[in-house]
């Protein structure tokens, strides 16, 4: 379990890419509920953290592939494999992450450890 | 390039600039350069980039320049290259984007306010600022519902070169806040496709000697044209109606109700503006007539031309055409008149160029100008 960034510090409609060995992005949706997933898109090498989140889905920024924050789903190509969704607990503001045991989906080039440093 | 000085010229004449200031590649490029890259440039009607992602890519100088609204709805202006390779972000001329600029060759994303918000790989550079980094920023005003934007890495300021250019020609900045141009609405606009020097377009426009011979429609309107001076020869002047005329019509019939805000001495009467280096402004009683030109080459000149009225005539669907119709007839007709100088400036009999009579003697102070400008010694 990672703490990951005080719930007071992340206001409704926005995320945050918490650099682990598999980085990972905390979405605080509209409607207050708060979500983990790999922060890699499963297509190419791009934040979803930066992504554009509407309602319990975020679009990755790059070409527009939409996850379903609660089930890792991912709605249309290019992108074809889910992303990892990890369990989440808010403790006196603190919001925690209990990392997924299954495989990440990274894409081409990523892999563990190797997202979010430089080559 | 300096105007020759002929001893043998009559007093009653001055010199032209010579035929090249309106063909020649060269001269051409250090206007765009030293002129529209570096005055403020009215780019686009505040309205036609109306909402957040809202956007219109125009020719300025050399630059195509992207114009759009952020979230906040502030206008913004950009330079429409993405800062990774180079490639046109929009090629479009207008359109709508959700929430971001997005490159088409390798996805670099850039949200309205032009910071790189995505790019492939970019969590693993972690030394690019994105703002840094962003889209190149353009100088950026609105006023009388138009968006300004220079390209100067140091604006002029605006209340000196702008609203200068208005208190010079009107007397005062008072006089065209009277008309809150900023509130009215667009009710036509027509966009002409002139094959003449930019120069030529401001040229005809300040000077009146032509308006009894090929703007007969005007004429009957405005009756002091018929002296050739009026337009632009004296300050604060606004050319009366003739006694007949009800309004600012092609038949001089009824236009609508007067702008709230225009005064007595207003009421009746035409005021030209020119705002260097692209606006032409037209004050009556009842509606303005704002021209945006956007010189393409030395021989090519695109004119937009937008009607607007107060905002209950377009909401009602008020027929604006007898009031359109009178000003289209009088682009059309300078606007072929500057296509017929401009098929001579290449003559050698206008090498040296021709002549101004007195009533158009004002236009060799915007010879001045220009030719200052290019040396940059305004």
């Amino acid at each position: 379990m990672i703490p990951a960034c005080p719930l007071s510090a992340l206001p409704r409609g926005e995320a945050v890419r918490v650099d682990a060995d598999v980085p990972i992005a905390v979405f605080h949706t509209e409607d207050g509920e708060v979500f983990a997933i790999d922060d890699t898109c499963t297509h190419q090498d791009a934040s979803l953290a930066d992504g554009w989140l509407e309602g319990c889905e975020v679009e990755c920024p790059l070409h527009a592939s939409r996850f379903n924050l609660r089930t890792g789903a991912v709605d249309a190509p290019p992108a074809k494999r889910p992303v990892r969704t990890h369990q989440v607990h808010v403790e006196d503001d603190m919001v925690y992450v209990t990392l997924s045991e299954e495989e990440p989906n990274l894409p081409p080039g990523v892999s563990a450890g190797s997202a979010g440093a430089a080559p | 390039m300096t105007i020759i000085e002929n001893k043998a010229l009559p007093e009653s004449f001055i010199k032209t600039l010579p035929g090249s200031a309106y063909s020649d590649p060269e001269m051409f490029a250090r206007e765009q350069e030293l002129i529209f890259e570096k005055m403020w440039f009215c780019a686009a009607r505040s309205a036609d980039v109306g909402k957040p992602g809202a956007f219109k890519t125009v020719q300025v100088g050399r630059e195509s320049i992207l114009i759009t609204r952020s979230r906040s709805g502030e206008a913004r202006a950009f330079f429409n290259i993405c800062r990774h390779r180079g490639a046109q972000l929009c090629t479009e001329e207008s359109g709508e984007v959700k929430r971001s600029f997005q490159c088409p060759y390798h996805a670099w994303t850039y949200d309205l306010d032009g910071k790189l918000v995505a790019a492939p790989n970019l969590t693993k550079m972690p030394d690019v600022d994105r703002v840094e980094y962003g889209l190149r920023k353009v100088h950026v005003r609105e006023w009388l519902g138009y968006v300004w934007v220079c390209l100067a890495e140091e604006a002029p300021t605006f209340e000196d070169s702008v609203m200068g250019d208005v208190r010079t020609r009107l007397g005062d900045i008072e006089s065209i806040d009277h008309y809150g141009v900023e509130n009215l609405e667009l009710g036509r606009r027509i966009t002409y496709d002139v094959k003449a020097n930019w120069k030529l377009i401001i040229e005809n426009f300040m000077e009146c000697y032509h308006c009894a011979t090929i703007h007969p429609e005007l004429t009957e309107v405005l009756p002091e044209f018929a002296d050739g001076f009026a337009a632009q020869y004296f300050v604060g002047h606004g050319a009366e109606f003739g006694e007949d005329i009800k309004g600012f019509t092609v038949d001089g019939s009824e236009g609508f109700d007067r702008i709230p805000g225009v005064t007595e001495d207003q009421d009746r009467r035409y005021f030209a503006v020119t705002i260097r280096p692209q606006v032409f402004l037209n004050l009556v009683p009842d509606h303005v007539i704002l021209h945006r030109m956007y010189p393409l080459a030395p021989d090519h000149t695109i004119v937009e031309c937008d009607w607007l009225y107060l905002p209950d005539v377009v909401a009602s669907g008020k027929d604006v055409s007898h009031s359109v119709e009178l000003f289209h007839r009088v682009n059309q007709q300078d606007f072929d008149a500057c296509e017929r100088c401009q098929l001579a400036t290449d003559s050698r009999v206008y090498a040296d160029g021709g002549v101004l009579v007195p009533s158009e003697h004002h236009i060799g102070a915007f010879h001045e100008w220009v030719l200052n400008s290019l040396q940059g010694t305004d």
